[in-house]
């Protein structure tokens, strides 16, 4: 070919041409709000010289100009395309905020359930990283209608590929349902913002001022709202642990999760997990010591780690292959179960259901929280979630409890006849149908109040029962539980347990879907 | 013999209860079931069923059934708060129970800083001039400042510990600081009422050490410097004062017997001086019980402080007399405890996972944790004492420096790297330090090594390394997820 003929020429101007959207000018803007441009974060997040680009010359359809000019520009403000991330595919799409305030067009939203599609049919991951102003106004319905077909796009991929927003930017009004219905949401601290009506419609129709920090800012949806399940101080590290997070996943549903092959110098017998729970049962201690201790060195990532506190979920490994850990929390208010903690767990375990990720659970819970606030805001209808997630799920399925398993709170989380595989029980478990205290009122409830010194009878009756009953050998005996274990054997109880358990295979009763009380 | 407190304390009694072959009792706690003053017990007496707000140590009704239970016929209450308790005294007299400290009487009168003034004026004690008694409102208080000249410092006086305390330095002032100590008094002690003294700018905490019998022996084993202290909390103490020569000794120990003659005390006490520049000395007040800081006194006197204390109480008659007292070397404390010197000395409680203490023939070491111990909030935040002695001041400090260097514990942030400071400090090293020495005198709390800021950096440079590689160093394996069992594999793709 002749590369100084016409053709070739204008092939190079365009080269050109686009090169020079991507100006020092535009990059600058954002530096100064603290973010950088959908390049850079496309950059950051392959490996170099992986990612191809694709449509990178679309225009923007052509429409009325009453309302402002549409400017000329290459790509309608979204980068989409596909590359290798620690060296497998994925596919991503970025929003620039530099084109248009990256708001959605027609053409912009095509390019993304291109990629979509393409992610579908290829078994991939697929990453959106949002900055965008919204729909694009002058587009009108050929806008609204592009966020439609990308909400179908993710609906249908649900539960085939992991699909995973980051929100670097704004995302308001129906574009927020884009993050909301993919599987986990990263947020940036302080640059990114999502609502459903900003500050200013707050401001119109309810009189209240409040900044987009407060309303939808990255912190408010991790602790509050439970919108963001992981978030960061800056792009750069959201970006990174985002790298990380993936390689716990499979690319899809049919595959198993990708394997760390390091050598895990981790010994599969340690003896400080037997100082972790302290004797005295009303204390309290962080079971993240104990999921530590239990997963390989330094391989849990938290995720949803600042809503429902009182229930800790993440990933780990154990040598080297991905599991969920589900685990009660003592540390923040005892490890109860409330409707926070209830939907976050349920949801973790679905997500871990469909890419067939086994999970362990680590059990110390004394009960569902009580109280109006959380009866009529329906702890009935959120607790029923974590029930029907636990007993749904078919993956390999292993509970360990270290302490309180009372009530209903210890059939939901994961037992035996819930379809747990295996159910493990450390020496200081209590397990039983209340705790000791609310047990000992009901059942000697005449006794007591015949009694001269009811303060004493009640401690002795409580010894009593603890020494009696809310212990795990009665459990044990009669084949509730599966084993009791030395605390310091728990890692390699539970290797050779997801051992056994690795073709697990549990048929489906075939059905559209399951009707889970949501 | 009961021991109705924790800690290092705890075990210090029993060490030598157990050379007098008396049987001690020690009680366990729920807070702390596994603590380290447990295994220094005859008997442990299990209480960790007693879930109660109060801590059982300050439970005097619940002291005495225990001792009863147990069968201790004498309860030793170590410096805890019941120490100083006269009712806790009468309750174990009144039960047939030795309580091994001076008489309720003394403790009462000791411990009312009103009366114990009144006394040590009717016995011509030099004091700092104050009110006769307590004061009412402020303007008595400004009338009796204006007669005594300000500064003066206002007292609670059921105080201690530095609450209910208030300096003023002129009238203006005194309304304010009247309410404020009067209330913090009030919520601190259950007693408002509060009286004012002289108060003497940067002076010395030098204290006497004094040991009283039954029949009215009275003698002193010398003196300690407490001045290293902080919002009057002691960090550091030696014996002896190099403030002191031996003219000053003979005369403020004399005043100090005087002091306890006057309530007919017996048992160990320590009566609390000022000492200013002109090395006027000030009756402070007296407290009547063992101190922390005992061991300096023991280090200096050879004489075993608690055994005289289970001695006295046991009616016998004082062997030492004055003039076999001699002071020989000089003996240094640093209080170790779980506080984080960075942050305004905050406590850091914690669990100590590992703890390595010198030894040696100038070194003790007075502690009620080990390895795996637990330093609780609800308690206070001491490791460990460390005591260490030399022939002369510079030799003791030079010993304690090496010792320091020696001492080690992960776990929990500790007060090491400011006494490893201050072993280095001039003021410090000369011995014209006042108690005004850390507020004043130090602009940092804590020693930075030569090699620190370097340190830093090389250990930032290894984590950021470190970190780099670990994100890139994994090595995962996709194609692993893609090999199944064909068991596993049929059915799974048989269900889509």
């Amino acid at each position: 070919m002749d590369v100084s003929g016409k053709s070739f020429k204008a092939f190079l101007e365009r080269e050109e041409a686009l090169k020079n959207q991507y100006n020092t000018k535009n990059a600058q803007k954002q530096h100064a709000k603290g973010k950088l441009t959908a390049h850079e974060r496309i950059n950051l997040l392959f490996d170099k010289n992986t990612f191809e680009e694709i449509d990178a010359f679309v225009t923007p359809a052509s429409q009325p100009v009453e309302f402002g000019r549409i400017e000329r520009t290459y790509g309608d403000g979204v980068i989409a395309g596909h590359g290798k991330i620690n060296g497998r595919l994925v596919f991503a799409y970025a929003q620039d905020f530099t084109v248009m305030g990256g708001s959605l067009g027609l053409v912009h939203s095509k390019k993304i359930t291109k990629i979509q599609e393409m992610a579908l049919k290829m078994g991939a991951p697929i990453i959106g990283m949002m900055d965008s102003g919204g729909a694009r106004i002058q587009e009108g319905v050929a806008s609204l209608s592009g966020y439609a077909s990308i909400f179908h796009n993710i609906i249908q991929s649900s539960g085939i590929i992991p699909q995973i927003s980051v929100i670097m930017g704004p995302a308001a009004g129906g574009a927020v349902y884009s993050p909301a219905l993919t599987d986990f949401v990263f947020m940036v601290n302080h640059t990114s913002y999502m609502f459903v009506t900003g500050p200013n419609v707050v401001k119109e129709v309810l009189n209240e001022e409040v900044t987009s920090d407060e309303l939808g800012g990255a912190e408010i949806h991790a602790r509050k709202s439970g919108v963001a399940h992981m978030i960061y101080d800056d792009e750069e590290n959201t970006i990174l642990a985002l790298k990380k997070f993936l390689a716990y996943l499979p690319s899809n549903n049919v595959e198993n999760p990708p394997v760390v092959t390091d050598d895990v110098t981790c010994s599969d017998i340690n003896e400080k997990l037997r100082d972790i729970v302290p004797d005295d049962p009303n204390k309290a201690y962080d079971v993240k010591d104990v999921i530590n201790l239990v997963a390989d060195k330094n391989s849990f990532f938290e995720t949803s780690e600042l809503f429902g506190a009182s229930l800790v979920t993440g990933f780990a490994r154990m040598k080297g292959k991905t599991v969920g850990i589900v685990a009660n929390q003592p540390k923040v208010l005892a490890g109860v179960l409330d409707i926070d903690s209830s939907t976050k767990g349920a949801r973790f375990i679905r997500f871990c259901d469909a890419f067939n990720i086994p999970i362990i659970t680590f059990e110390d819970v004394p009960g569902f929280l009580p109280g109006m606030d959380q009866e009529h805001s329906g702890i009935i209808r959120h607790g029923a979630k974590l029930l029907f997630a636990y007993s749904e799920a078919n993956v390999p399925k292993i509970t360990v409890i270290l302490r309180k398993a009372y009530g209903g709170a210890f059939i939901v989380m994961n037992s035996k006849f819930l379809g747990g595989d295996f159910s493990f029980a450390w020496p200081t478990a209590e397990i039983a149908v209340m705790g000791p205290d609310g047990a000992v009122a009901i059942l000697y409830r005449n006794e007591l109040a015949a009694s001269d010194n009811p303060l004493e009878l009640k401690k002795e009756l409580v010894k009593k029962y603890r020494d009696k009953i809310a212990n795990p050998f009665i459990a044990d005996e009669s084949g509730y539980i599966d084993e009791v274990i030395d605390p310091a054997v728990t890692r390699k109880k539970l290797l050779s347990a997801l051992n056994a358990l690795s073709n697990k295979w549990v048929k489906v009763p075939s059905r559209k879907h399951g009707n889970m009380p949501l | 013999m009961l021991i109705a407190n924790r800690g290092e304390i705890a075990v210090r009694i029993m060490k030598t209860a157990h050379e007098m072959n008396i049987e001690t009792v020690a009680i366990q706690t729920a807070t702390e079931p596994n603590a380290m003053y447990l295994s220094s017990a005859d008997i442990i007496f299990d209480n960790t069923e007693d879930v109660s707000e109060i801590p059982v140590f300050l439970d005097i009704e619940k002291l005495i059934a225990i001792a009863q239970k147990s069968g201790a016929n004498a309860v030793h209450p170590g410096y805890g708060f019941l120490a100083e308790n006269a009712y806790f005294a009468q309750k174990c007299i009144d039960n047939k129970i030795i309580f091994i400290g001076p008489s309720p009487d003394a403790i009462y009168k000791m411990g009312n800083k009103t009366i114990a003034r009144k006394i040590a004026l009717a016995s011509g004690i030099p004091m700092a001039m104050g009110s006769e008694g307590n004061i009412s409102d402020e303007e008595e208080a400004v009338k009796i400042a204006e007669k005594i000249g300000y500064p003066v410092i206002i007292k609670a006086a059921s105080g201690g510990g530095g609450r209910g305390m208030r300096i003023v330095r002129k009238s203006e002032e005194m309304e304010k600081m009247f309410i404020i100590a009067s209330k913090e008094a009030e919520k601190a002690f259950n007693d408002p009422s509060v009286f004012i003294e002289k108060y003497i700018e940067n002076p010395k905490h030098i204290e006497f050490q004094i040991l009283g019998d039954t029949k009215g022996n009275v003698i002193h084993l010398g003196e300690r410097e407490c001045s290293i202290q902080r919002k009057h909390q002691k960090l550091l103490e030696e014996a002896p004062s190099s403030a002191l020569d031996k003219a000053l000794r003979d005369k403020m120990g004399n005043t100090a017997i005087e002091i306890a003659k006057a309530v007919n005390y017996h048992s160990a006490g320590t009566v609390e001086f000022l000492l200013d520049s002109e090395k006027n000395f000030y009756f402070m007040e007296m407290n009547t019980r063992i101190q922390v800081e005992h061991p300096v006194t023991e280090a200096i006197t050879n004489i075993d402080l608690i055994e005289q204390q289970i001695r006295i109480a046991n009616g016998e008659e004082l062997l030492l007399k004055q003039k076999d007292i001699k002071l020989k070397g000089w003996a240094i404390e640093c209080r170790i405890n779980a506080e984080d010197v960075q942050s305004g000395f905050a406590p850091d409680p914690g669990k100590i996972m590992m703890m390595n203490m010198p030894a040696g023939a100038n070194i003790r070491v007075d502690t009620g944790v080990r390895e795996g111990s637990a330093i609780v909030a609800s308690f206070d935040s001491m490791i460990a004492k460390l005591i260490v002695s030399g022939k002369d001041r510079k030799d003791a400090i030079k010993n304690c420096k090496l010792s320091l260097d020696k001492v080690w514990i992960k776990g929990t942030k500790t007060t090491l790297p400011f006494f490893r400071m201050l072993m280095r400090h001039q003021k410090f090293q000369d011995g014209t330090f006042t108690t005004a020495f850390i507020e004043k005198d130090l602009d940092k709390f804590y020693l930075n090594s030569e090699y620190e800021e370097m340190l830093a950096a090389w250990l930032a440079t290894k984590l950021f390394i470190e970190e780099n590689l670990s994100d890139d160093s994994i090595n995962i394996d996709f194609e692993h997820g893609k090999e199944m069992s064909p068991w596993l594999l049929n059915k799974r793709l048989n269900q889509f």
